[in-house]
């Protein structure tokens, strides 16, 4: 994983460290929705639901239409692929880390290639 | 149980005293701690091995010398059955519980919780049981492995 994706992580792993955004992006997730609409069942007053979009929005989760009057929020599928694919790396992490724990106990039971020097 | 959580079980064919050993003390971690092709030297990493203390370490790519430092602190130090701690960026808590198998024998189970939840998604979400799919695949294989 290159420093400029785990940054790209990093932000959307705070991005969505907080439930009204993470239930903003589920919404999202049903289809395109204004400010307006997003504000209403969260009980938020629009500069409240903005501060939330602007931080989905700085994460790569959330894209806002640049043309249309409301400026929908449209949520970034692929975004939240390079997330899934972090469980994939996430695992493997691991699988590898076991690898070379298994070789360690190896060689501290018997030193490498039946060397015996003290 | 939920979704959220990811779990990794390994045997290792030696004591549990051991194998809790090398994940607390740097001069062990430093020969495992980074994945295949990622060295942790032994100078970066940090071990204060109580509750609030601090384990941090930086893992450097051997192909270009990119470094991934990671820092979290402990929530449980209970040798030599269960370790735990947060990390500070995602918030993840990884526990690892130590179960003897025998006398030179020992379970280790990684469950990581509170996984950030991109998974709501319903893509997403068939993605993320995929990997568990080939994670059990493996498991089963490693599992033959070591009878």
């Amino acid at each position: 994983m290159t420093v400029a994706e785990d940054q790209r992580l990093d932000a959307m792993f705070s991005a969505l460290s907080d439930p009204t955004r993470r239930a903003i992006v589920v919404r999202l997730a049903a289809g395109d929705a204004t400010v307006n609409e997003l504000a209403e069942p969260f009980n938020l007053s629009l500069p409240g639901i903005s501060k939330h979009l602007k931080v989905l929005e700085r994460s790569g989760l959330i894209s806002r239409g640049r043309k249309a009057q409301f400026r929908p929020c449209h949520l970034e599928l692929q975004a939240l692929d390079v997330a899934a694919g972090w469980i994939e790396e996430n695992r493997r992490l691991w699988s590898e880390r076991f690898d070379k724990l298994d070789q360690h106990l190896r060689n501290l039971h018997e030193p490498p290639n039946g060397d015996r020097h003290e | 149980m939920n979704e959220n959580t990811l779990r990794f079980t390994r045997i290792f064919e030696a004591p549990r005293q051991l194998v809790f050993s090398c994940m607390v003390e740097p001069e062990h971690l430093t020969h495992f701690w980074g994945p295949a092709g990622v060295t942790t030297p032994l100078d970066t990493i940090t071990v204060d091995a109580r509750v609030g203390g601090a384990f941090t370490t930086v893992m450097v790519n051997d192909r270009d010398g990119s470094t991934y430092p990671t820092s979290a602190r402990y929530v449980e130090v209970t040798p030599p059955e269960r370790l735990s701690w947060i990390e500070d960026h995602s918030g993840m808590t990884v526990t690892i519980t130590f179960t003897e198998l025998g006398t030179r024998r020992t379970q280790v189970d990684i469950e990581q919780t509170n996984v950030p939840e991109p998974m709501l998604d319903p893509a997403a979400q068939a993605g993320f049981l995929t990997s568990l799919d080939r994670f059990e695949a493996y498991l089963a294989q490693h599992a033959g492995a070591h009878r």
